[in-house]
């Protein structure tokens, strides 16, 4: 197994010790199936226990672990090291969002305009089934947006106006229009207010950035189309 | 009211904090990392019924059907409720089948026998030549969502919740806790924090917490290998119809479909690594029950660490009992104060929890129902 030495170059940040954030650079040896996340607990193990960053499920399910990667908002825990194909890479956490430490930033404000009364479950559309089974009426799954955070950081209209909902909250907003037609006033009203959907300048870059194909641009337009239609 | 301090912010330590606060006590809790970065939130997703368990641990059937029941009342967003099916693919599979059903009966696990067009009408990538089937309500949950429900629940109550936050000692006088030492990852402060009672639910790291009491805890890390492919190949949780073994569950979520698991005895749950012909067999094994897993695309492999109940002779590590126990310390090393959480699943992270706050009301003396079986959880949004 051919063992690489890779430079981490991580934008390091602590309130008060490392500040303003500067960027720090740890060498390690990596394996060719390594990801970014694994590289991460590689220096944290070996290197720096207190390196901060946050990671749970290593699949791309729980959204924690989005940063920008050689400047680009992405999962470290789908992100192959050997994929990167460069020697030094550069970690530094999501943009707009409040630093907390190292490649920690306070997520919160993502959730602001997402309401905990939209469902987090639809309707499964994959499999091709000729029969339910005995008690089940619809095969349910969880919505592909896992509240990462990247379309947000990636967004440039989000950093200059902070009232917009976003590419994440307009994205689970059309999703909610389409599960819960009798919700269809009160929803529509949110992304056609001030801060809504008008503020979109097409940029695409959350789309381009969403690890898990949300396309929240596409929801974006379909929200635009219905709304000039009302 | 007494102030109960927790380590660990895994499943078993949101389970506890929201449980002690609905009781009334003082909860602090402190995670050395992000909450849930331990086992909690890298496991398969099975929201088990207690099928896979009811031939060889009855126990563990009963209690993962009864909190199965109660999770879906209570976390309900958490949760892809579309059962689950053993499959049976051979004539092994077929003779243990009379056994299963009777137990899975016994432990009240609903089981349905269906035949193989029955069970390919509802799963048609299941592999063809299969010979029968039974229909179990298991159920794949969001492994992150699920304990942020507790999370979010607890600290709505008044749980204090600290995450980087890493525990690196105890203070302890006349043969007792008092209190912890804690290395704020943020600001790199050191700081002292006074209990009354301390509950170790470090998981796989529960014996490295011990050693820092001086003591010893035969916790052995147990960690297993998960494979995700692109794409979901099925909508029902599926498992092979035998005796649980390696490489014989396939679990559905979102877009993904993930396999599991494999299972070694490690010394250090720091220190592991993914063993590399892991990925490939469970592929083999999964391609057995769905033969389109072959043809899928690997989407991520990682490993999550067991915490086991250590045995004194060497054993085979799928023998291990999977069931949980808490551990008095002043019953097994005369030490006052301190508690562990040994084991589990996180389907049953509720009913641990209760155990340990039922535990937690003796030693101080109060009479305090529990009330986590109704209460409906806030949602994980609310965490934020
Ligand atoms: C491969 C595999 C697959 C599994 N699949 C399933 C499944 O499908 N369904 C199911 O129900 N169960 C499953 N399990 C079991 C389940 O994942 C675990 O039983 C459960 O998650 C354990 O939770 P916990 O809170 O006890 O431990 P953990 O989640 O590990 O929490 C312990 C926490 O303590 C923290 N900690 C450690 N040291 C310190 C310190 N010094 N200071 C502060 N904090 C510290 C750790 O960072 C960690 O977050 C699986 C387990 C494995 C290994
Ligand atoms: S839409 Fe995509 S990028 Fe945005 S939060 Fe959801 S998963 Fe992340
Ligand atoms: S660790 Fe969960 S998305 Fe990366």
């Amino acid at each position: 197994m051919s063992i690489k030495k890779i430079t981490f170059r991580i934008l390091r940040y602590k309130p008060g010790l490392i500040d303003p954030p500067q960027f720090q650079n740890f060498s390690i040896e990596v394996k060719p199936d390594m990801t970014i996340l694994d590289g991460l607990e590689k220096i944290r193990l070996e290197q720096d226990t207190t390196l901060m960053y946050r990671h749970s499920c290593h699949h791309s399910s729980c959204g924690t672990c989005a940063c920008k990667i050689n400047g680009t908002e992405s999962l470290a825990c789908t992100t192959k090291i050997k994929d990167l194909k460069s020697i030094s890479i550069t970690l530094a956490p999501l943009d707009g969002f409040r630093p907390i430490g190292d490649l920690v930033v306070d997520i919160s404000p993502l959730f602001t305009n997402i309401s905990e009364d939209w469902s987090y479950l639809k309707n499964s559309e994959n499999v091709k089934s000729s029969q339910m089974p005995e008690g089940i009426k619809e095969f349910k799954r969880f919505e592909n947006c896992i509240e990462c955070g990247a379309c947000v950081s990636a967004c440039p209209v989000t950093h200059k106006n902070k009232g917009f909902l976003g590419p994440a909250a307009l994205a689970a907003l059309s999703n909610e229009l389409k599960k819960s037609p009798p919700k269809a006033e009160d929803l529509l009203s949110m992304a056609g207010n001030k801060n809504g959907e008008r503020l979109c300048e097409r940029a695409l870059n959350c789309s381009r950035v969403c690890p898990t194909g949300v396309y929240p641009a596409r929801h974006i337009s379909d929200l635009h189309r219905v709304l000039k239609q009302k | 009211m007494e102030h109960i301090i927790i380590i660990g912010g895994g499943g078993t330590g949101a389970a506890i904090a929201h449980d002690l606060v609905l009781r009334g006590f003082e909860v602090s809790l402190f995670e050395r990392g992000e909450l849930l970065s331990g086992t909690t939130g890298r496991h398969h997703g099975l929201l088990h019924s207690g099928a896979r368990y009811a031939v060889h641990d009855p126990a563990a059937a009963r209690e993962c059907i009864s909190e199965n029941k109660i999770l879906r009342r209570i976390a309900p967003q958490a949760i892809e409720q579309n059962d689950g099916l053993f499959v049976a693919l051979d004539e092994a599979d077929l003779d243990y089948k009379p056994l299963f059903l009777e137990n899975c009966r016994a432990c009240g696990i609903p089981a349905r026998e269906l035949t193989a067009e029955q069970a390919l009408a509802l799963e048609p990538e299941l592999n063809p030549s299969l010979k029968a089937a039974v229909q179990v309500p298991d159920a794949t949950m969001d492994a992150w969502r699920l304990p942020l429900h507790f999370y979010a629940t607890a600290r709505a109550n008044g749980a204090r919740i600290h995450n980087f936050s890493e525990i690196i000692g105890f203070s302890q006088a006349e043969g007792a806790v008092t209190g912890i030492r804690v290395l704020d990852h943020q600001s790199h402060r050191e700081y002292d924090v006074r209990g009354d009672l301390f509950v170790n639910a470090a998981g796989a790291w529960a014996g490295k917490i011990c050693d820092l009491a001086g003591i010893q805890l035969p916790i052995q890390p147990g960690p297993g290998v998960m494979v995700a492919v692109n794409d979901r190949l099925t909508n029902m949780v599926i498992n092979r119809l035998h005796k649980a073994g390696e490489g014989d569950i396939i679990v559905p979520q979102r877009k993904l479909t993930i396999l599991g698991t494999s299972i070694w005895l490690a010394d250090d749950p720091d220190a592991v690594e993914l063993p590399k012909d892991h990925g490939p067999r469970l592929i083999e094994l999964g391609a057995k029950l769905v033969p389109a897993v072959k043809k899928a695309e690997i989407h991520s492999m990682w490993c999550a660490v067991r915490p086991l109940i250590a045995q004194a002779e060497a054993k085979d590590p799928q023998e291990i009992s999977r069931d949980f126990d808490c551990c008095d310390h002043k019953q097994r090393d005369n030490l006052e104060g301190l508690i562990s959480v040994i084991g589990g699943k996180a389907t049953t992270l509720r009913l641990m929890a209760e155990k340990i706050a039922d535990l937690i009301c003796r030693k101080t003396g109060r009479n305090i129902a529990c009330k986590t079986k109704t209460k409906k959880l806030l949602h994980y949004r609310m965490f934020y």
